[in-house]
């Protein structure tokens, strides 16, 4: 049999967990996917669905042999991109955030090159989770990640911090002091990166705004400024300059990213385009090495613990 | 005449309210969520003034007595002897002064040693009060938030919060924003002790120091504001008695749980001022 003919089946099954979709979605009739799986069934020796209940779902051993799965047909579509490619040098693939500064992303690029002239660079704009996905099946090669990211089997280069400041339409009247406290943003709509995408940070940034007494309203999804150029939400990010737009430091730095490159299977492509992503990131982004958090005073005051 | 926007007001200053106010006098009232069990934090205070007086009018102690505070008596807390450094002799009526004017813990379980659960609990029940309890002391509430979350002030992490066991009125001191403002009722009609020791624990409410609940919402000079805060984190409250130049008295309790977790928030505090002046506003028309 054709065995990684038969994992794509497997795969494409196991995300649609409905054998119609799947054939659907694979250009073939429900019969012959179904025969085909049954057929891979008995090559590995273990039930992969389960279809007894009126809805299809993975068994146990079906959940850990989609991994590798996943694995292997995503280095076998690799293979066959190598080989298309010829003699005409490797091709890193490479995720970084949509929200990445475009500044910051030349710069990045710009270093990559001069270290190793003879890898092409194919930036990708990615969020973390989706990063994290397409590592796994091969699709990126190495990326920029935002922590705090869980996923077995990835190795993470340097961690990189960064106190983000806030984000204001230039008339808001917080505009006009020096420094922001998060609990000054009682009451304002919060523009976050997309809750699919970022899952991680958003927790951590929400979480943090709630403990020093800021709960936005709502929280809408995005990578645009649009939101906050109309006045209708803020965001955090590192110092930016655009028309129309202020940047404040807020009080106490109490929200920073923290961003490292991250892979798979390391290669010395990879190897260099890390070591450049520091280097440019400490350069051009003012993002510094992860130090000691800095502890977090709560001040006593009496009347609030009457 | 429509009941005030509540629901919005608090919502605005980031938080979740409740509220009863009547006028002491003729009974004419107003309720959002009034019914609510809801944890008493420091507010446990006052059924402990009241049962302090009772017993006092009763003759079974003598307010004047004096006692000595010493370290084994100290609960923490941020004022008055619980803040102090030395023993303290004083009389059991200004324990109560300190309990009441500033919140003070060990005043308040120096007097709770004395007058019981059982007095206080037993008074409640005869006043007609059924959703108002007191089964723990300060030291033990402050003592439980440590159990609870496995680690000292400040509890700040929504986490932790959840994990309070003083934020539920199952397990802590509790009543509602009704039969809080009704207790206030009737120390202001002589209803709960002798006429004298009504017109003390009147004056003694009328002595705490915070401005920035309450009495925010009424900032005129010759308006009274007399009351009993109660904090726990996330948890703001205050019932007291609005006394109007023309005479009008009006009870009101308002309890408050804030969305965020910072402990300082301004708005939250100065919402249960805004919501007494609207209801009382509403009950004057």
């Amino acid at each position: 049999m054709d065995l990684v003919r038969h994992l794509r089946y497997f795969i494409v099954v196991a995300e649609e967990l409905h054998f119609g979709n799947a054939a659907i979605r694979l250009g073939m009739a429900q019969p012959p996917l179904s025969q085909r799986i049954k057929r891979l069934e008995e090559e590995l020796g273990v039930r992969l669905f389960d279809r007894s209940a009126r809805q299809v779902r993975l068994t146990e051993p079906g959940r850990l042999l989609l991994g590798e799965a996943r694995e292997i047909v995503g280095r076998v579509d690799r293979l066959h991109e190598l080989a298309r490619q010829g003699g005409r040098g490797t091709v890193l693939k490479v995720g970084v955030p949509p929200d990445l500064a475009a500044t910051v992303l030349a710069a990045l690029v710009a270093a990559f090159r001069e270290s190793s002239p003879e890898v092409r660079l194919a930036p990708a704009e990615v969020w973390t989770a989706d990063q994290v996905t397409a590592l796994a099946e091969g699709t990126i090669d190495v990326g920029l990640v935002r922590h705090p990211v869980t996923a077995p089997g990835l190795t993470f280069g340097q961690v990189l911090v960064q106190a983000q400041g806030v984000l204001l339409a230039e008339g808001d009247p917080l505009a006009s002091v020096g420094e922001v406290h998060l609990a000054d943003l009682a009451g304002r709509e919060l523009l976050m990166p997309p809750k699919e995408g970022e899952p991680g940070w958003r927790a951590e940034v929400l979480a943090e705004c709630r403990r020093q007494g800021f709960v936005p309203a709502q929280v809408h999804e995005g990578a645009g400024l649009g939101l906050v150029l109309a006045g209708a939400a803020v965001a955090f990010g590192p110092r930016t300059e655009l028309p129309g737009l202020a940047w404040r430091p807020l009080l106490g730095s109490p929200i920073t990213s923290r961003v490292s490159t991250a892979w798979r299977a390391a290669t010395p492509a990879v190897g260099d385009f890390s070591a450049a992503a520091v280097r440019t990131l400490k350069e051009s982004a003012g993002m510094t090495h992860e130090g000691a958090a800095p502890v977090r005073r709560v001040s006593r005051r009496p009347g609030m613990l009457a | 005449m429509s009941a005030p926007a509540f629901d919005q007001l608090f919502r605005a200053a980031g938080v979740t309210g409740w509220l009863y106010a009547a006028d002491v006098d003729t009974g004419h009232d107003l309720g959002h969520g009034a019914d609510e069990p809801m944890p008493t934090a420091s507010m446990f205070k006052v059924p402990l003034l009241v049962a302090l007086c009772r017993q006092a009018d009763a003759g079974l102690l003598d307010l004047t007595e004096r006692v000595t505070v010493t370290a084994a008596d100290r609960v923490s807390g941020p004022t008055g002897i619980s803040s102090m450094l030395d023993d303290v002799t004083i009389s059991l009526r200004d324990l109560a002064y300190l309990m009441i004017a500033l919140s003070d813990n060990t005043a308040a379980d120096k007097l709770l040693g004395r007058v019981g659960f059982d007095a206080i609990n037993t008074m409640l029940e005869a006043f007609g009060l059924k959703e108002t309890r007191v089964a723990q002391g300060s030291g033990e509430m402050l003592g439980s938030m440590d159990v609870d979350t496995g680690h000292a002030w400040p509890f700040v992490d929504p986490d932790d919060i959840a994990r309070l066991s003083v934020l539920d009125p199952a397990r802590t001191n509790r009543s509602t924003a009704r039969e809080m403002a009704r207790l206030f009722g009737m120390i202001w009609r002589d209803e709960v002790a002798s006429a004298p020791s009504c017109a003390w624990m009147r004056g003694v409410l009328n002595m705490q120091v915070w401005p920035h609940r309450m009495a925010s919402g009424f900032p005129y000079d010759d308006v009274a504001v007399s009351g009993k805060t109660g904090t726990m984190p996330t948890l703001r409250c205050e019932t007291g008695v609005v006394e109007y130049p023309d005479g009008g008295r009006y009870a009101v309790s308002v309890f408050t749980r804030s969305f965020g977790t910072a402990l300082i928030q301004p708005r939250a505090d100065a919402v249960i001022g805004t919501a007494a002046r609207m209801a009382v506003d509403h009950l004057r028309r």
